[in-house]
């Protein structure tokens, strides 16, 4: 599978141009790419707002205080178009996040990859899954 | 997934409809309202893979060959199919932190719903006028549309006034409504008497163009005064009198809100699922002359809905911006 | 029977044939929309002061005012003193700046707050300049964007019907044909409507908690469950109630009720009110390491 994934063509890459919009927001100006983190928690709140969506996380530390952290992801209207509702991240889920901390230095970062505990990927129903918006009308 | 199944669902999901010709079956008829206008009710989005501005190295090319084309549409096939199958690390449709630490796919992009693959079509460009496909940008706008893209990421970011238009929960322009594309670009057409209103899911933007032939209402607007007509089954749309906001940030230089703005937009809904959308811009505060695009916009099955795109009320990220600006100013 | 059982027998076969809203019988039909059903579409405005406070109230300088001192002594045996006096950050706006009286629309004119929220709702008020949502122009709920002082405008499109506001530019889409319910929670809520008659019934559930109802600190929590009937009374008159239930914060249901009058002006459109804009020097004018007020920094 994966070796069909590089973009051979010269010039049908930049073919797959993203769709004309800036790709808010500016990732650069909230995060550090130079202080990556990885935390592992249980979900104690998710925010399903937008622009981004958020999720607040209990990282239990090896001397056993919790430190509570703020994930931002991105926005979930596209996850509830496939039929995820706010039921899909029950308080209490492991999850475990990889991505960038905020510039200052606050308990928060971006959520780059969310994969639960057990490896697998939330938010991915099955294709085909009939959510609302999963195919084309005809 | 293994290879068998991944062909059979490129199969069902792409298709490659020429929009330069593409004709409707002969057994469709335009759907009517009870009033008897054209019905372009539902949700609209933009899907393909066509660049506004034509690349550079296909300068002087209007269309792709059939085999540029199917290309495309298998690599986009495996796009989709492997970031539904989560197969959507590092590897696939997104860049390492190398690659790209600020721009492009910050996050694991099962938040995008190209849950099917983006439509492909011939077109180069969606700007079909200027003839080179590009924005036929004044000088200073050039520098305008140069600078933006330059600071995107970079900052500075020491106010509200730094982040653009859309990163404040404001805008992004009448412009760019109808085809934003990707998560959030999903558009509502609702028909009654005398109006086409288009409700835009990010920022919640709203439409409501009169069709009874009300005359503008006079005030200027930031999605400008519209005024429609119909001309036999297309929809004409003319914006005139937008607020200039010219002295904000805009993601687009190309879709900032000017008080030299002149938009003229075509709806023609071509067969069941998809219309013919052409716009005309006029901006001589921008652009050198008049320009054209024609983009393809693809209905959805009608139990998708618009969800509500609070923005400014969970609006985080602004304020994490300037918190993260100021600590960058204490560590100088 | 005597003249009073007369009238009385009188009433109540007046009774049996018209239920009598407010003086205005409710017999009226509207015109036809295309489907069949009352035309509701156009342009409407409530014309009352639900928005500063649901409940009755005298005119009063401003909505943010001063602790008001209390004088132990019985009245004219020491010097006068102050009455209600307008918070600083508002007093230079003056009579601007004042509350109107009002009547009230909430039928009895009790909201039946349980103990722990009548207080909560006495605090919002003496908090109100940080508190209520619709100072930092976020979106305003249901029923509150019906009573704010614009316009608004209702579409009646196939299966949807749109409630285009004018305040935040809000919207609101009634689901006319059957769906699911809401992923989550929002500000406008999910709505879902249907036909009584002349009426339309629209239920809102899936609220975020977070507006409030009124300026004088009412609110609700994400329980709230609202039930909209809007009845056409005339030509140009919507008879509007709303049903109000959260068991989170109120004994019991209560209910709210106003006319809303049609724009009747030849060229009337809604025009934008996008006060995200308005709010941003408010929000984040200190936030940043520059105040654009100033164009110095921010200490």
């Amino acid at each position: 599978m994966r070796s069909y994934l590089v973009i051979v063509l010269a010039g049908i890459g930049q073919l797959l141009a993203a769709a004309p919009v800036a790709a808010h927001h500016a990732f650069a100006a909230e995060f550090d790419a130079e202080q990556p983190v990885r935390l592992e928690g249980t979900v104690a709140r998710m925010e399903w707002i937008s622009p981004h969506s958020w999720l607040h996380l209990d990282v239990q530390k090896p001397d056993g205080t919790v430190e509570r952290w703020m994930v931002e992801g991105g926005p979930p209207n596209a996850l509830f178009r496939r039929g995820i509702t706010q039921e899909s991240l029950p308080v209490g889920t492991q999850v475990v996040i990889e991505g960038f901390r905020a510039r200052d230095g606050s308990m928060r970062a971006n959520g780059r990859d969310i994969t639960l505990t057990d490896g697998s990927r939330p938010f991915v129903g099955p294709f085909g899954s009939g959510a609302p918006g999963d195919g084309p009308t005809r | 997934m293994n290879h068998r199944k991944l062909s059979a669902v490129i199969a069902i999901l792409v298709s490659a409809p020429l929009l330069a010709q593409s004709p409707a079956p002969d057994d469709w008829a335009q759907p009517r309202t009870p009033w008897g206008d054209p019905d372009l009710q539902g949700i609209w989005r933009y899907e393909a893979t066509i660049p506004l501005e034509r690349p550079d190295h296909l300068d002087g090319r209007e269309f792709l060959t059939d085999e540029e084309v199917a290309e495309i549409q298998r690599v986009e096939g495996e796009l989709a199919a492997n970031r539904l199958a989560g197969l959507d690390g590092t590897e696939v449709g997104k860049r390492t932190v190398e690659e790209s630490p600020i721009r492009g796919n910050e996050y694991n992009s099962f938040w995008q719903d190209h849950g099917r693959a983006r439509q492909v079509f011939s077109q180069t460009s969606l700007i079909v006028d200027p003839p080179n496909g590009k924005l036929p940008y004044t000088e200073d706008a050039r520098e305008a549309a140069d600078r933006s893209v330059a600071r995107y990421g970079v900052g500075p970011f020491e106010s509200y006034l730094d982040p653009d238009t859309g990163e404040r929960c404001l805008t992004d322009g009448a412009t760019i409504m109808m085809w934003q594309g990707p998560n959030g670009g999903h558009n509502r057409i609702v028909q009654s008497p005398g109006y086409v209103t288009i409700v835009h899911e990010e920022y919640h933007d709203r439409r409501i163009i009169p069709v009874d032939g009300q005359p503008p209402r006079g005030v200027p607007q930031w999605l400008g005064d519209s005024v429609g007509r119909w001309e036999g089954d297309t929809l004409v749309v003319e914006t005139t009198n937008f607020l200039d906001k010219t002295n904000y940030e805009w993601a687009n230089i190309w879709s900032r809100a000017s008080d030299a703005l002149r938009l003229v937009e075509r709806f023609e809904r071509v067969d069941s699922d998809t219309m013919r959308y052409t716009m005309t811009i006029e901006d001589p505060k921008t652009f050198t002359r008049p320009w054209t695009a024609v983009i393809p916009i693809f209905r959805l099955s009608d139990d998708t809905h618009i969800f509500e795109y609070a923005c400014h009320e969970g609006n985080y990220a602004l304020s994490n911006m300037l918190s993260a600006g100021r600590a960058d100013a204490e560590k100088q | 029977m005597g003249l009073r059982g007369t009238v009385y027998a009188a009433l109540v076969v007046l009774g049996t044939h018209t239920s009598v809203l407010w003086g205005q019988s409710t017999d009226y039909a509207a015109s036809r929309a295309a489907d069949g059903q009352p035309d509701l579409n156009g342009i409407w405005q409530a014309l009352n002061t639900a928005n500063y406070d649901l409940q009755g109230h005298p005119a009063r300088p401003a909505m943010a005012l001063m602790p008001t001192p209390r004088s132990g002594e019985p009245p004219g045996t020491g010097r006068a003193t102050p009455g209600a006096l307008p918070a600083p950050a508002v007093r230079a706006l003056g009579a601007v700046g004042g509350v109107p009286a009002g009547q009230g629309v909430v039928t009895g004119d009790e909201i039946p707050y349980q103990p722990w929220a009548a207080a909560q709702k006495q605090e919002n008020a003496e908090h109100w300049l940080e508190r209520d949502p619709e100072i930092k122009c976020f979106l305003p709920g249901v029923p509150r964007a019906t009573y704010m002082p614009y316009p608004f405008q209702i579409l009646q499109g196939t299966d949807k019907i749109l409630i285009a506001y004018e305040f935040a530019g809000a919207s609101r889409t009634i689901h006319m044909d059957e769906v699911g319910s809401s992923p989550s929670p929002t500000w406008m809520g999910w709505s879902r409507g249907r036909w009584e008659g002349e009426t339309l019934v629209v239920d809102v559930t899936g609220f975020n908690g977070q507006t409030w109802f009124d300026r004088a600190g009412n609110f609700h929590s994400d329980a709230l469950h609202v039930v909209e009937r809007y009845t056409p009374i005339s030509p140009n008159h919507l008879m509007y109630e709303a049903t109000i239930e959260d068991p989170n914060v109120f004994t019991e249901a209560w209910e709210i009720r106003m006319p809303l009058y049609r724009r009747l002006e030849s060229e009337k459109q809604l025009l934008e009110y996008e006060c995200v804009e308005f709010v941003e020097q408010l929000m984040y004018g200190e936030l940043g390491v520059i105040d654009p007020e100033t164009g110095q920094r921010n200490e």
